[in-house]
């Protein structure tokens, strides 16, 4: 069952596009990761999926339901986190949760106060007296309280310090276990390598690629490193097709790796080589292209 | 209804309480001196007769040849500190939602939860009402308490003050409406405010231009003054229900135009 479906959806902003013919399906328990440079269209897709805008064209659901013309009743469901979170001044954790719970009609305190001790979050300090990354660490545990079906979150690592990223991420990989879905919105592609199962990259307003996360890996090429063991044997070399020669400096080299290592590690054990370092499949390379070498959009 | 309400409490009650506290300050006050003006007034318009039409305007009636105490009391109720502070505490409340929300970009947090738009609006229509009651009935506390030293021909009767409170409370939900319709149609709270009081600023001196200048009298009828009569009040004991009705529709009418844009416009914080 999809929690969560765009078709065609489009919003644009007088004269600038926001994006053109989205189309999205994501299923119960996915992490799903929106990718994409800033000013590509992530925030303009999430305020139309959360009912801030009217769509152009096209429209969006979550749970069965319409984004914009039901967009109250779809929220009991999910927990959002702005990407430019700004949240009352006055605001304590203690008191947003007594607010917050009040509005939705359940009592946030303990899975508040559960979140909070993850998160390390002073239930007491007032929003005005926060730093940018306990304001962060608020906006995830009101978006979370209530263990929401599909959980939005757009940008939610900024302002949060390595440890406090890891836990976020233990926490996604929690609820998606538990069967709830996951919406991650970043512009980098380190936050949701390890995290998602699906990755769509959107850029100038169109999603240009929706693939599961291993496909993409199995694209993806791998960063080889060979040093000869003389000048001869460099010079004399006889490069295969699945190898290319990005680099060169004297012995050394280095190349990329198209397919899988094995034709490599057979080609390499008949050369004479002093070295050789075959590195992990570099998805940032694959995204690099993505976001760089597409053709411009009419 | 109840969390959004709380949520409100929490961001008004110091505003609410402080524009209380001013009027019934004031209040106090210019119940204490203005009897004790009367002389002074009655000269002042004798040797200055331009300025009777000041007057008129402000207290919404015909000031005839003299004074008498009832409609000199009336000028509490007219005074532009009073006024002043009626309108600010309408336009500052009224302008929180939409416009408030965006500017400060905390409307993705409040619309992130499970309520309409309609009924984030309406729970603080319905939180500016009780705010605007209580200040002015803070300003008619103020009043009570100085009122004992104004000699007993001077003390209108209770039930006749409470009739221009009636009439300064409709007042106050025309200029709040209005607030709330220009709100929902701006992104910038502070340009949204200075719409509102610009707006509220003219018809106020439109009054004051009608009563010298002909052709501006065509217009009058826009001004908020025309429906504000603590004077007439105060010597007739009658309601002027025509006028309070005309700002109780003008107020009805921008809050629903207001609940409808703000329910149904595209809202973008970035």
């Amino acid at each position: 069952m999809s929690i969560l479906r765009t078709e065609q959806l489009t919003r644009n902003y007088g004269r600038r596009i926001g994006i053109q013919g989205v189309d999205l399906e994501i299923g119960a328990g996915e992490v799903f990761g929106f990718l994409g440079p800033n000013g590509a269209g992530k925030t303009t897709t999430i305020r139309l999926l959360m009912g801030f805008l009217q769509p152009d064209a096209g429209r969006a659901s979550i749970l069965g339901l319409d984004c914009w013309r039901q967009s109250a009743l779809l929220k009991r469901d999910v927990g959002y986190l702005p990407g430019d979170l700004r949240l009352y001044p006055w605001l304590t954790a203690r008191k947003a949760l007594h607010v917050f719970g009040k509005v939705r009609g359940v009592d946030l305190t303990n899975a508040g106060r559960e979140l909070a001790e993850r998160f390390r979050l002073e239930f007491d300090v007032r929003v005005q007296k926060m730093s940018r990354g306990m304001r962060q660490k608020l906006g995830l545990i009101l978006a979370m309280a209530h263990r929401p079906q599909l959980l939005v979150l757009d940008e939610p690592t900024s302002g949060l310090d390595p440890l406090m990223q890891e836990e976020l991420a233990r926490s996604v990989r929690e609820l998606a276990a538990a069967g709830h879905t996951v919406f991650f919105s970043s512009h980098t592609l380190s936050e949701v390598e390890n995290l998602c199962d699906r990755v769509a990259i959107v850029r100038e307003g169109r999603i240009i690629a929706d693939e599961r996360l291993e496909t993409l890996r199995g694209r993806a090429r791998r960063s080889v490193q060979l040093v000869f063991a003389d000048q001869q044997s460099a010079d004399a070399i006889a490069w295969p097709s699945f190898l290319h020669v990005v680099e060169r400096d004297g012995l050394r080299c280095r190349c990329e790796l198209e397919g899988p290592t094995a034709p490599l590690v057979q080609w390499a054990s008949g050369q004479l080589l002093a070295d050789i370092t075959i590195s992990p499949p570099d998805l940032e390379s694959v995204f690099h292209k993505y976001y760089q070498s597409l053709p411009e959009t009419p | 209804m109840r969390g959004l309400w709380l949520k409100t409490w929490y961001e008004v009650w110091l505003m609410t309480l402080l524009f209380g506290c001013a009027l019934l300050g004031f209040s106090a006050l210019l119940t204490y001196v203005i009897p004790r003006m009367q002389e002074g007034m009655l000269e002042i318009i004798e040797r200055m007769p331009f300025v009777k039409p000041f007057f008129t305007a402000m207290l919404g009636t015909e000031l005839g040849d003299q004074i008498n105490a009832r409609m000199l009391q009336a000028f509490l109720w007219v005074h532009p500190t009073i006024l002043a502070l009626v309108w600010a505490h309408a336009i500052v409340f009224c302008t929180r939602l939409p416009a408030g929300e965006i500017d400060r970009g905390t409307i993705d947090v409040l619309l992130g939860l499970p309520v309409s738009r309609r009924a984030v609006y309406y729970g603080e229509v319905i939180a500016w009402l009780v705010a605007g009651l209580v200040i002015l009935l803070l300003g008619f506390a103020g009043h009570c308490l100085t009122a004992g030293s104004t000699p007993a021909p001077m003390r209108p009767p209770l039930s006749r003050e409470m009739l221009v409170l009636g009439n300064l409370y409709c007042v106050y939900l025309a200029v709040g409406g209005l607030a709330f319709f220009v709100s929902s149609l701006s992104d910038r709270r502070g340009r949204a405010m200075a719409v509102a009081f610009a707006i509220v600023l003219s018809s106020f001196l439109l009054n004051f231009v009608a009563q010298f200048w002909a052709p501006a009298r065509k217009f009058a009828c826009l001004g908020v003054m025309e429906y504000y009569r603590p004077a007439q009040i105060l010597q007739s004991n009658v309601l002027p229900t025509a006028d309070v009705a005309i700002l109780l529709s003008v107020a009805a009418v921008a809050v629903v135009l207001g609940g409808e844009v703000a329910a149904r416009r595209s809202i973008c914080t970035v």
